[in-house]
């Protein structure tokens, strides 16, 4: 079954330039004279890296975050890093158009995540183990909270303003030339490196932070650098590409039911699973035949939830 | 060596103690007395700076270096991941280098074989409670604090847990416990709490003379023949 994905995400990542509005043939994309060969390499080849990436670095975000609040429901998405990022982002768009929007996107994941890490440790003074329920609550409450300051900024915008934060917030992987893609994949690697680079730690942190501490891990400080590494790259995929929803939750989970194996050892399969899942959405997002492209976050939904669902079911009979 | 000054919380009152190197103890108590509350601040997970391990104060020691001197052991195992098998519990549980010699023995030791390649999360809670006790023995931190190991494990696994206390594969060992005749018959140093304050600290035969156990359980233990007997 491993093999058999692995091969068909290869197929997927190879077909996936070729198909869209206009349909390119292999023979012109060396042939720098043809409109195929801008298209190929402007548009459809930084897109599809981009994708690859984001949907990496999503969904390795939501893995993380799981391990690290020891609850499988926990995304930067539930916790609220995306509303906030989303909030700041539509900030600067109505009151500081001259910023470069990834820096107040940055901001806001940022902010938010330090606001839920010293409200949890406000909470839970005695203990090393975080609780995670009253972390989920507190995200829940920030996420309200934000939902609200968003009205605010919707009303106090003008019309075209409005307009950029409805379609900034459906999501869209469109991009020109190689700069973003470019940015992602640095965003991706650092990720990559942090987390790897923790492997071991993030095995303890598996079992629970209390024994992790027992070990004599740094458990809170460890936390502290993983929670913000990863807000910082959700925080900056989101800049470019909108929040798209329900990787982070769904893909670590599918490939835990796929492989069988303990956290840890899944770095590689959620991070390039999660690219090939973003990749595989814009390829039919980008190919159902309609005026425009639909968004992004509409297509992760639709596939997403009824496979999850069918993974829990079929997980349910067999226990 | 272990030494707690007068350490005081809303639950614990006035706690002051010490054990010199290698000598073990029993902490019993009524539930609610605060004994897990007693044993997390031994090993600071209740941060504190009252405790001193071979006298250094334990909260000023690297965290590294305090994990080689005490271990606790909690009363159900709590672990996140369901795809942790029993092998990797254990390589997980050494705070040196991995011993793949020594988790083969205590597997051997333990009967635990045929778990060995099964998710710990889908264990009984009695095979979970062996585990916690295997993992105790691959971390050999110099105290170790086990929190009702004893609990759900049935009696010939109880002899086999007393066995093991009763051996050198644990250095020193601190037993919180509801069985008395695990307590009379470890023979170790006995702690009573009740209601957060040290009612008795001393030897093992000087709380089971019979004026003892009747001012700490009145008449509901009796003891007959080198045997207690409970009367309900």
């Amino acid at each position: 079954m491993k093999i058999l994905l692995y091969i068909l995400s290869f197929f997927i990542l190879s077909i996936s330039p070729f198909l869209g509005e206009i349909t390119l043939h292999f023979s012109d994309i060396l042939n720098s004279d043809s409109t195929t060969y801008t298209i190929f390499w402007d548009l459809r080849v930084p897109r599809i890296i981009l994708a690859f990436f984001v949907g990496g670095i999503l969904a390795l975000g939501g893995l993380i975050f799981q391990i690290i609040f020891k609850n499988e429901l926990i995304t930067p998405y539930t916790l609220g890093i995306a509303s906030g990022t989303t909030l700041f982002t539509a900030i600067s768009i109505v009151f500081f158009p001259f910023l470069y929007i990834t820096i107040s996107s940055i901001f806001g994941s940022i902010i938010t995540v330090l606001i839920l890490y010293f409200i949890s440790k406000q909470i839970n003074k005695n203990s090393i183990a975080v609780s995670t329920n009253s972390i989920l609550l507190t995200g829940i409450a920030l996420s309200y909270f934000y939902a609200s300051a968003m009205m605010l900024v919707f009303y106090m915008s003008s019309l075209q303003e409005n307009y950029s934060i409805v379609r900034f917030t459906l999501g869209s992987l469109d991009t020109v030339g190689f700069t973003n893609s470019l940015i992602i994949v640095a965003v991706s690697v650092i990720l990559y490196f942090v987390i790897s680079y923790y492997r071991q730690s993030i095995r303890l942190l598996l079992i629970c932070n209390d024994t992790a501490f027992l070990k004599g891990l740094k458990v809170d400080k460890i936390n502290l650098v993983l929670l913000v590494v990863v807000s910082l790259s959700v925080g900056v995929s989101i800049s470019f590409v909108g929040p798209i929803g329900f990787i982070g939750l769904v893909v670590p989970h599918i490939i835990k039911l796929i492989y069988k194996k303990s956290a840890d050892k899944l770095i590689f399969p959620v991070f390039f699973f999660g690219g090939i899942f973003l990749v595989f959405s814009d390829l039919i997002a980008r190919n159902l035949n309609t005026d425009s492209t639909i968004p992004i976050g509409v297509v992760t939904a639709f596939i997403g939830a009824p496979f999850f669902i069918y993974l829990l079911i079929r997980r349910n009979k067999k226990a | 060596m272990l030494e707690i000054n007068n350490y005081n919380s809303s639950i614990l009152h006035e706690i002051s103690f010490s054990l010199n190197e290698n000598e073990n103890l029993i902490i019993l108590g009524q539930n609610g007395a605060g004994k897990s509350t007693l044993a997390k601040v031994l090993s600071n997970l209740i941060e504190n700076d009252k405790v001193k391990l071979f006298n250094e104060n334990m909260n000023k020691l690297d965290d590294s270096k305090r994990a080689l001197y005490i271990n606790y052991i909690p009363p159900k195992l709590s672990i996140f991941d369901e795809y942790i098998t029993l092998r990797e519990f254990l390589e997980l549980s050494f705070v040196t280098k991995v011993d793949n010699e020594k988790i083969d023995e205590v597997i051997k030791l333990l009967n635990l074989k045929k778990l060995e390649d099964k998710y710990c999360k889908s264990f009984s809670s009695g095979e979970k409670q062996l585990l916690l006790l295997a993992s105790s023995i691959m971390h050999d931190a110099k105290i170790t604090i086990f929190d009702e190991l004893t609990a759900n494990l049935d009696i010939s696994r109880l002899k086999e847990v007393y066995e093991i206390f009763n051996s050198d594969l644990l250095k020193q060992k601190i037993v919180i416990t509801h069985n008395l005749d695990l307590a009379y018959a470890l023979k170790f140093k006995i702690l009573f709490l009740k209601d957060g304050i040290i009612e008795f600290f001393g030897s093992n035969d000087e709380f089971f003379e019979a004026v003892n156990l009747k001012r700490f359980y009145k008449d509901t233990i009796l003891k007959l023949d080198n045997h207690l007997v409970v009367n309900l």
